[in-house]
């Protein structure tokens, strides 16, 4: 169901509404949203650990940000144990290869 | 508090699960709205809290005050004082202290003695974002187009909505108020959401950050130890990093919003595929060009009144849209140049005609378009007036120089972000279309294996949006 339309005495604005109508068809509900941003935020805490503990680095010297900073390290170890930093690690060095390339190579 | 940083992806996290628990409850989800977004600027300096409030609190005030009033001096009034306040704000924190340089400037000129001391007034970010937000609403209660918002609470909401507080879109009242009047029974559209956010990330963290730390930082730092390619192939690298990191932030903007359960409008449409300056305006930036456009160009008479006059306000409202960016003279320039080059093409519409006809003419017009705005770009990124003059003499020199930055990755990063300029119309629909026929877990796991990879492919921290400073 869509919202009312807009009551006598308001105009509404010629604007372009961002995600059109025919992605607006189908769709999840307030708790689905929050199922899906966690199985996400998951999937990349196991396979973007290697920047944790340099984002924990940079945020501070309060005793909060000293936790964080060892339980940032020792889920970036775990995961390295798991070998699932190899892939942030590969493309990381893709990267910076492509990045050195030269035109007078 | 940036959007692609692990701070935000907490805090979002947070918001969620809170959203979920109130997802019945709609007036507690506007004040858990609200109390967020607070809580997400104050992580930039607390005490500005207070000065959203204010602006805030202008508004609601103003629009009770005009809506509440049948006497038409009584109701221009207010709307004065409202939008006066509103921009003496604006004023004081963001062009008192260059008001004071230029005045000093003047007063060396003139050979006078004395000069006016600095304020040092620390710049809130977003002000331009919000105060243009107030604005828009007093304006729209006066003209009628939309209803006096009586709830505290979604006024509140209206200016301080987190994901567009800092760097828009400037999203309207007549827009905005509505949705918050009634619960949107709409499913949440998170396949599109999704795929914003990741498109937002492949632009800001691969895109728009290498081409800055990798050729348009130090091309534009000193740009004499260059020759003609690399400043050239630094013009076109800012072109695509500016539209990137912008177009980047208001996507994910949308993509937040829209996971939050509301709809924010188009702020980006394929700009540098635009035929004419004019179209150019029509596909960059919407929410600004629409409201310079509402509140400014129309009201100073628009094209209602003569070719010259039409000229005048498409110079004035160009001008002020250039200031509105930064206090420099550098962006007085930059609005200058886009406003002489829409009154320019406006002239010749006799002889070019509103939209070329003929392949040739397209190329043609696409080049002479593109290549002006990349030149205004170049003052606007350039740190003043001395270095744009010898970017742009340098142009035309050292095309037999060694090229030092412009190396093949990022050639290869522009005609990335180029690309996505031609890329059909409707691309975005059928990706989200067959993206969104996954089941909703799934979405989850792809979005987190792809943020990680986008992640692994940008450097190791952000930098901050560039339009954070406007």
């Amino acid at each position: 169901m869509s919202r009312p339309p807009p009551s006598p005495g308001e105009r509404a604005p010629l604007v372009t509404d961002a995600i059109p109508p025919t992605l607006r068809r189908g769709g999840a509900n307030q708790r689905q949203v929050l199922a899906i941003c966690l199985i996400g935020a998951i999937v990349l805490a196991c396979l973007g650990s290697r920047d944790t503990p340099g984002w924990a680095e940079r945020r501070g010297d309060s005793w909060l940000d000293h936790q964080l900073r060892s339980i940032a390290g020792a889920w970036d170890g775990a995961m390295e144990t798991l070998q699932l930093t190899d892939p942030h690690e590969a493309l990381r060095a893709a990267m910076g290869r492509a990045l050195d390339r030269r035109w007078d190579e | 508090m940036l959007f692609p940083t692990l701070d935000f992806l907490v805090f979002f996290l947070v918001v969620a699960a809170a959203l979920a628990a109130l997802d019945r409850h709609f007036p507690q989800k506007k004040a858990l709205l609200v109390a967020a977004s607070y809580f997400f600027y104050a992580q930039w300096d607390w005490r500005f809290c207070f000065l959203l409030a204010g602006s805030t609190t202008i508004s609601y005030v103003a629009g009770l005050s005009i809506g509440g009033s049948n006497d038409p001096a009584r109701r221009r009034l207010v709307l004065v004082l409202g939008v006066a306040l509103h921009l003496g704000i604006l004023g004081i924190f963001k062009y008192l202290d260059f008001l004071v340089s230029s005045a000093n400037q003047l007063a060396r000129l003139l050979g006078l003695q004395h000069e006016l001391p600095f304020f040092e007034v620390l710049l809130p970010v977003g002000i331009s974002f919000f105060t243009f937000h107030g604005i828009s609403y007093i304006t729209d209660v006066y003209r009628g187009d939309v209803r006096v918002c009586r709830a505290p609470l979604d006024m509140a909401l209206y200016m301080s909505f987190f994901p567009q507080l800092v760097a828009g879109p400037i999203v309207r009242a007549a827009y905005f108020l509505p949705q918050l009047a009634h619960p949107s029974r709409e499913p949440i559209p998170v396949a599109a959401a999704l795929l914003l956010i990741l498109g937002g990330m492949v632009k800001k963290v691969i895109i728009a950050n290498y081409l800055a730390t990798g050729l348009v930082d130090p091309v534009f730092a000193a740009p004499e130890q260059y020759g003609g390619p690399d400043l050239l192939l630094a013009t076109y690298a800012y072109a695509v990093q500016i539209y990137c990191d912008f177009s980047a932030y208001t996507d994910i903007a949308i993509a937040v919003a829209a996971l939050c359960g509301f709809r924010f409008p188009r702020n980006f449409n394929q700009p540098y595929r635009a035929l004419r300056l004019r179209e150019f305006w029509q596909r960059w930036h919407i929410s600004l060009s629409t409201w310079l456009r509402d509140y400014l160009y129309k009201p100073l008479g628009g094209n209602r009144h003569g070719r010259l006059k039409t000229y005048r306000n498409l110079m004035i409202t160009m001008l002020l849209g250039g200031i509105w960016h930064g206090a420099a003279w550098k962006f007085v320039m930059w609005g200058a140049l886009h406003g002489g080059g829409l009154a320019v093409e406006r002239m010749a519409y006799p002889w070019l005609g509103q939209r070329p006809q003929s392949r040739f003419g397209k190329i043609v017009s696409w080049f002479v378009v593109f290549h002006f705005v990349c030149l205004a770009w170049i003052f606007f990124r350039a740190e003043d007036f001395t270095v744009a003059r010898v970017f742009i003499g340098g142009l035309a020199q050292g095309w037999r120089d060694p090229v030092q930055q412009a190396q093949p990755a990022m050639v290869a990063l522009i005609l990335a972000g180029m690309a996505g300029q031609f890329l059909p119309p409707g691309s975005f629909e059928r990706v989200g279309r067959w993206f969104g026929r996954a089941p909703y877990w799934s979405l989850g796991a792809a979005t987190g294996l792809l943020l990680a990879a986008i992640n692994a492919l940008g450097p190791e921290g952000i930098a901050p949006f560039i339009y954070f400073r406007f």
